[in-house]
């Protein structure tokens, strides 16, 4: 029997930073009675927003770790991810985009389109999530949902079309004009829960009628019937013109718009009727599976419960009950006590609590069917993994990850601090992926990895908050790597003789560059000239020899280790004299290789007003950035440089001054690039000062 | 480096009867016709991948295309010419390569020569990027007049550049005697080289219509279905 996932709704909040989702989704939740008092987002009253349950979050007023929630609205059963609005958190964005069927995309209708907006946008893209957009903030001074429509449709290339238009603006913004039903909605109460429908006030009548007839006429080609009913002049049915902005909604070619002001506790519940009636259902969207058992050939999933399960864990917390994974079911129903295989491993695992979330509270219930979203407890796994039911082979494509660009020293202020600091540690680094850490051996110091300055700023303060760990940071320093470009040839012999057994192992062969691998061993000795059972101890010399370059000390990639001879004593041979002959054999090698430096390189992209756009471009080149190009966006211009890592701290407040505050920009990890010779130099000689401090 | 003088000897423009490896005399206007979908964008970015190798910097202005859309173009091709040769080189290479490329787009609506100038001198001036050649894609011919291409031609003359155009002809629209659809002939000599590609079946010719030097020799050349890449018949 196929399940009737009509009621169910998966949606994600995105936007750029600071255009108020977190509080819109707070309203929403609000309304639709999951909490029972508005709380502020920068929390004045002492509570902060719902769905920011992190202190940090309530703090800065920004949302980091995307909370899940559920809520019911009209009968419709709706599951929340808020997502994180900064770019260094935009692994969060992908996460919860990758596992949602819809998207409200929040505007700012006097910022407009901003760089962020841009990129979340492009995320959508890429999963193809149908979105509906609300403009906030429309009781703000310098309020224009108009041109933010505009901007939609320039800069994001959305078909975007008004579905109200607001009474009054700015501080006398009333309520909207549903340009559906042709009524005016007004929002009483304190918080402007009872919803009052009246006539459309006589001055809008004429401004409404015009923007009904663009909303008729971008819906109607996707409607044959409601062509028909314009050809013939008959009215209009509310339903009929739904169903047409549904069905271009949802292949993306229409984005219905919405508009009001969370805070002032307006539009948000006909932006409510607007995710019921226009975002898809779970079983509308196409999600495809691999089948690992037939070369990866794709499955097009049905969202049927009854089916076997396939689910994606596609987040991980350690809370105080132990690991929460967050799902989203695909195909089945995932039980209490039914038994589940974790694809990656092959684990089988049997569920435990099955819960749906409410930011941080939770809510047990008896199972999740196809098309939800909820969490489990209890169950050890990687952030990306596939759960099916056993005897089933399939994955859910997995989730890119960036690897960390930027890293900082971190030293504990005491011995208190050090024990909360590494329980800290091992659960960030469980939860994001992005986040890396380890022990410097030499200075002794805790490193930690990430994609940006505050992505490791906010991380630092998570632990001085929710663990007690006072730490003192050093200066954030760029993830250089080394690799070599050109062949050379060794031939060493590892030889001690200083009391009791000897040490003895020769290794001959060579090195080479790779572009594709960090690190290829092969072994192509004949004969025997190292026993085998040595072989796996060579592998490992080598690639221990990996981990630091001998000169400049950074991490080594891209180096493909041919061995072809060897000799052995059949006394003094061992695994560690064979690993030590490789380091030697490595070290030996690697210089005459011409080993160079590379350094991250980053996309960045300059949104900035037309005059400015020569000295952003000058900018972009002071820093050694190369312009790939500069797109015209009428009064604005798109700026898309790459640029390196290292010269980009401090930018935003540069290019603040340079801009007089009007360019925006957006910074993301594109490659790593061979560092010219001078800036190789420079490294060089910081190298050796910083060896020479830590002496 | 290897790849380099390998794929510059395999220069197949210099078949087509053309004398000079640039084609185009500084300040000269050259164009591609061809119906929607022939490939004169692929056919552009092959000659700008290979003005690029000569160290020729290249300004790409696109009136179609979003920056991104057009970067996929050079990185399709240049990875197709470049497919036997060993990856770290040329990714090294094409490294190396980006340095001489500059992306710009405009809308349609939005293109006019003055800004196109105004934001030319913002790189020249700051010493960022000063192009030898320019491709410009997607100008519609038949609607803006002759003066633009004037407007346009005194600017190249100005900077010593030459100009490489698209021009998209119209299958309803029969060629004249000599190749040329009427919609281009009242610019049509303002132009020193016109090649053509014409589908004919599966495979796409080119042909020199003006500019090829008398006394060379010619091929006939294709655009290879599968990979946009230019080969001899």
């Amino acid at each position: 029997m196929k399940f009737d996932d009509q009621k169910i709704r998966n949606i994600g909040i995105s936007a750029h930073i600071d255009s108020g989702k977190t509080t819109l989704s707070e309203r929403i939740l609000y309304y639709t009675k999951r909490i029972h008092a508005i709380h502020d987002v920068k929390g004045k009253d002492g509570v902060g927003a719902t769905m920011d349950s992190m202190d940090l979050e309530k703090e800065r007023g920004i949302t980091i770790a995307s909370a899940a929630t559920y809520c019911e609205w009209k009968g419709y059963e709706i599951n929340i991810i808020d997502t994180p609005g900064h770019v260094d958190f935009t692994i969060e964005v992908e996460r919860s985009l990758r596992v949602l069927d819809g998207a409200i995309l929040v505007l700012c209708s006097v910022g407009g389109v901003q760089s962020q907006s841009i990129t979340v946008d492009q995320q959508m893209k890429r999963y193809k999530v149908p979105c509906i957009a609300f403009i906030n903030k429309c009781d703000r001074s310098g309020a224009n949902p108009f041109r933010v429509i505009e901007q939609l449709r320039t800069k994001l290339g959305h078909n975007a079309v008004a579905m109200q238009i607001p009474i009054g603006l700015e501080n006398e913004l009333q309520g909207v004009v549903d340009l559906v039903t042709m009524k005016a909605v007004y929002f009483d109460g304190d918080s402007g829960e009872t919803v009052r429908v009246e006539e459309v006030p006589a001055g809008l009548l004429a401004q409404a009628r015009a923007k009904r007839e663009e909303l008729i006429d971008a819906a109607s080609l996707f409607s044959d019937e409601l062509t028909d009913a314009i050809l013939e002049e008959k009215d209009i049915a509310p339903e009929l013109l739904y169903a047409a902005v549904r069905k271009g909604a949802l292949k993306r070619e229409i984005t219905p718009v919405y508009m009001g002001s969370a805070y002032k506790n307006k539009g948000v519940q006909p932006l409510l009727d607007g995710v019921t009636y226009l975002l898809p259902t779970p079983s509308e969207v196409e999600n495809i599976a691999l089948n690992m058992d037939r070369n990866e050939e794709p499955v097009v999933l049905t969202c049927d419960p009854a089916k076997p399960i396939i689910a994606l864990a596609f987040k991980l917390e350690d809370g105080q009950y132990g690991q929460l994974t967050y799902i989203r079911v695909y195909e089945g129903t995932v039980e209490k006590g039914s038994t589940i295989v974790n694809v990656r491993n092959g684990r089988k695992v049997k569920v435990g609590r099955v819960v749906r979330m409410h930011a941080d509270q939770m809510e047990d219930v008896d199972a999740l069917k196809a098309g939800y979203i909820g969490a489990l407890f209890g169950i050890e796994c990687a952030s990306g993994d596939t759960f099916v039911s056993p005897g089933l082979n399939m994955t859910m494509t997995s989730m890119y990850v960036p690897k960390p660009v930027i890293s900082l020293a971190i030293v504990p202020k005491d011995n208190k601090s050090q024990m909360a600091m590494s329980k800290a540690l091992n659960r960030f680094s469980k939860e994001d992926p992005t986040f890396k850490t380890h022990v410097d051996p030499e200075t002794n110091e805790t490193i930690i990895e990430g994609m940006g300055e505050l992505h490791l700023d906010i991380y630092v303060e998570r632990m001085k908050r929710e663990y007690n760990a006072e730490v003192t940071t050093g200066n954030p320093r760029v993830a250089y790597r080394e690799t070599i470009t050109q062949r050379a040839d060794f031939n060493y012999t590892h030889k001690k003789q200083t009391g009791g057994a000897g040490q003895f192992g020769r290794i001959a062969g060579h090195i080479e560059p790779i572009s594709d691998e960090e690190f290829v061993f092969e072994n192509q000795i004949f004969g025997g000239a190292i026993p085998t059972q040595y072989i796996p101890a060579c592998e490992k010399g080598f690639r221990e020899s990996m981990a630091k370059g001998p000169k400049l000390e950074f991490p080594i990639t891209g180096v493909k280790v041919v061995i072809n001879d060897g000799a052995s004593h059949a006394v003094d041979s061992s695994d560690m004299a064979f690993q030590a002959a490789a380091r030697g054999a490595f070290r030996d090698a690697y210089l005459r290789a011409k080993p160079v430096i590379h350094e991250p390189i980053m996309k960045v992209v300059v949104e900035t007003p037309t005059e400015f756009q020569g000295s952003v471009m000058g900018l972009l080149n002071q820093r050694r950035g190369m312009i790939i190009g500069s797109q015209d966006e009428g009064v604005m211009c798109v700026i898309e440089a790459q640029v390196p890592l290292a010269e980009m701290f401090g930018f935003s407040t540069v290019l603040r001054s340079a801009t007089q505050g009007k360019a925006q920009f957006t910074m993301e990890f594109a490659l790593y690039r061979q560092v010219p010779q001078s800036i190789a130099e420079r490294i060089a000689l910081e190298v050796a000062h910083n060896k020479k401090t830590a002496a | 480096m290897m790849i380099k003088k390998e794929i510059l000897e395999r220069n197949p423009l210099l078949k087509l009867g053309f004398k000079n490896e640039y084609i185009l005399p500084d300040g000269g206007f050259g164009a591609v016709l061809a119906h929607a979908g022939v490939g004169k964008t692929a056919l552009l970015v092959q000659m700008a991948l290979h003005a690029m190798m000569h160290e020729q910097p290249v300004l790409h202005v696109s009136l179609n295309d979003a920056v991104s859309k057009v970067d996929v173009w050079y990185r399709e091709l240049f990875s197709d010419m470049a497919s036997r040769y060993d990856t770290a080189e040329t990714t090294e290479y094409w490294e190396t390569l980006l340095n001489y490329r500059f992306i710009m787009t405009f809308r349609v609506e939005g293109f006019s020569v003055p800004k196109l100038e105004e934001r030319l001198s913002d790189l020249m001036q700051q010493n960022i990027f000063k192009p030898n050649v320019v491709i410009l894609d997607g100008l519609k011919f038949d609607e803006s007049g002759r003066g633009l291409l004037i407007e346009l031609r005194e600017m190249a003359q100005k900077y010593a550049m030459s100009i490489w155009f698209t021009v998209h002809t119209h299958r309803h629209e029969p060629p004249k005697e000599d190749g040329l659809p009427l919609s281009f002939l009242h610019v049509a000599d303002l132009f020193d080289v016109l090649v053509q590609l014409a589908a004919r079946g599966p495979e796409v010719c080119i042909k020199a219509l003006r500019g090829q030097s008398p006394d060379a020799g010619a091929d006939e050349l294709l655009l290879d279905p599968a990979t946009m890449l230019i080969k001899k018949r």
